[in-house]
């Protein structure tokens, strides 16, 4: 549905507020886009969206090419932008009835496809309210709504739970899995636990660049932090055993027999690793008494991903 | 030209809920209805002082009053149209829906000529007050209305092009009028120059020229085509300053 290639993007001169990013987004997929504030989350979405204009790299959405067939590939978009731009002196029925006619929407259908995003958004009991007088979280929602009101097959949402109160989230989380199933969606995010309640896959973005890519659980067993704790008995130097090892980054001797081992960046699958230091140490002598997984929290996984990009 | 209906009706609402449109037209009829009385008046005491030249001709681009609000209120009615949009951010909603930057700009353009339109349709009484004291000539009644269309439709379109070019409404109204102070100005030219090119051109140019001439029944195409250069060059730069911005 959503396909990027080596896109970048300048505000002009030489520097790139987004470089060479690649990914695609199928139907029934959610995708967090996951960075740190600045990384250019919001950029690259502008730029899939429509609003802005790639430097270089194409993106094609639901097969037309944003920059040849915009009009199409814009048909097929609903763009929620990160600040929820309204009209202030519109009623929300009037702004949504406005917004599903730009987007073409046929007269006949218009009533029924506002009730609808309306009535999924939640925000049905201020339907006939100006949109200057709403709160944040119901204007957050009613931009949510915006998206829905076309019923695109691909929708693009810039921090879609940013100044809603936790049951807000609840409920924009919970609509955001459903809408999952029969759409394409991107959002992005930096609130972590945001992603793992709500997407299949994420990206990580970081100055720019993407610096990973995966299912949660593939994002965690790639941080370096992820290894197996050991327990020991015998003596002898567990460095020195565990150095054939390509897996093996670093063996932290934690006092009591206990050793720390963490994973290589890329160390392939984790497990048979795991399986070899097991063997390793015994073989070298060692009385193996427990091998645990530790597994990286997502808090560290996004830290080291995000923080040691080099420049 | 995909968007225009939408984005027109959208406009003219967002023009006539807010206070802009209303503020405008009662400064206008204000001003015009001081303007009218005081020719009424003129009129009535020298009723012999010329064959030519009555009130109807005299309203239509015999006095600054009849340019002054021009000048004035037209960049009024077009500064919100893309400035208001850029600094509120919803460009980049209008932007991202399948709308056309020909139908965008068209509509919004639309939306401010159609007030413009209603500003002057109060004025329409002032003819009919008028009937009431001798013979109207309602060929040059249309001819003179032909002049404020085209002419106004020209201010805006400049209007509509500053208002694209700044995210500050001010800064927008201050650019319009000053170009279009410009362009009046230019036309004075005519009485400065002695014969020759620069008198000439200036001479083409004169929006007081063309609404003597219209306000006397004379319909010239040189002034038409002019009248139209200063309605789609505004409108085609705008349309390329609109693309511009996704590439900036």
């Amino acid at each position: 549905m959503i396909t990027v290639e080596g896109l970048s993007k300048s505000y002009g001169g030489s520097s790139f507020a987004v470089r060479d990013v690649s990914f695609r987004v199928d139907k029934g997929e959610v995708v967090g886009f996951l960075g740190p504030n600045g990384a250019g989350k919001s950029t690259t979405l502008r730029v899939v969206a429509g609003f802005l204009g790639a430097t270089r790299g194409k993106v094609v959405l639901a097969g037309n090419d944003v920059a040849e067939a915009s009009l199409l590939a814009r048909a097929a978009v609903g763009y929620m932008p990160e600040a929820v731009p309204l009209y202030p002196e519109m009623r929300v029925s009037e702004y949504l009835t406005f917004r599903a006619e730009l987007k073409g929407v046929s007269r006949r259908q218009r009533r029924e496809h506002v009730a609808f995003a309306a009535e999924r958004t939640g925000i049905a009991s201020v339907i006939d309210k100006l949109i200057g007088q709403l709160s944040k979280g119901y204007r957050q929602r009613v931009g949510l709504a915006d998206a829905l009101v076309a019923r695109p097959p691909i929708l693009i949402l810039d921090e879609p739970t940013a100044g809603l109160d936790p049951n807000q989230i609840r409920d924009v989380r919970s609509l955001i899995c459903e809408l999952g199933h029969d759409h394409a969606v991107l959002l992005s995010t930096h609130i972590l636990s945001e992603v793992e309640a709500t997407c299949d896959r994420a990206l990580v973005i970081s100055k720019g660049t993407l610096v990973a890519e995966g299912t949660i659980d593939a994002l965690r067993k790639k941080s370096r932090s992820s290894g197996v704790r050991l327990v020991l008995s015998g003596t002898g130097d567990v460095a020195r055993a565990l150095e054939r090892n390509e897996a093996v980054a670093h063996v932290g001797p934690a006092g009591d027999g206990v050793y720390v081992v963490t994973w290589q960046e890329g160390a392939g699958d984790v497990d048979v690793a795991a399986e070899n230091v097991a063997r390793a140490v015994v073989e070298a002598g060692f009385g193996l008494r427990e091998l645990t997984p530790v597994k990286a929290s997502l808090e560290q996984v996004f830290a080291e991903l995000t923080q040691e990009t080099p420049n | 030209m995909k968007g225009f209906w939408p984005v027109f009706k959208r406009e003219l609402f967002s023009q006539f809920v807010t206070p802009t449109a209303w503020v405008l037209v009662v400064v206008f009829l204000a001003i015009q209805g001081v303007h009218f009385y005081l020719l009424v008046l003129h009129f009535a005491q020298n009723a012999e002082l010329s064959v030519d030249q009555g009130p109807v001709q005299a309203f239509f681009g015999g006095a600054i009053l009849f340019y002054l609000p021009l000048i004035l209120l037209c960049p009024g009615m077009t500064m919100r149209l893309f400035a208001e949009e850029r600094r509120s951010g919803t460009i980049e909603s209008l932007l991202t829906a399948p709308v056309s930057t020909p139908g965008l700009v068209l509509g919004k353009f639309a939306a401010a000529f159609v007030t413009y339109v209603a500003m002057w349709l109060p004025t329409v009484l002032y003819i009919v007050v008028l009937r009431g004291a001798g013979e109207i000539d309602w060929h040059v009644v249309a001819t003179s209305y032909l002049g404020v269309l085209l002419i106004g439709a020209g201010y805006l379109a400049v209007g509509t092009l500053m208002s694209a070019m700044t995210e500050s409404q001010l800064v927008a109204i201050l650019l319009s009028s000053l170009v279009i102070l410009g362009l009046f100005v230019l036309g004075i030219g005519e009485f400065i120059f002695e014969a020759g090119p620069a008198h000439d051109f200036c001479a083409y140019v004169s929006v007081w020229g063309q609404m003597g001439e219209l306000s006397k029944g004379i319909v010239d195409l040189r002034r038409l085509v002019i009248d139209a250069t200063f309605i789609v060059l505004p409108l085609f730069v705008t349309v390329r300053a609109v693309d511009a911005w996704r590439w900036g």
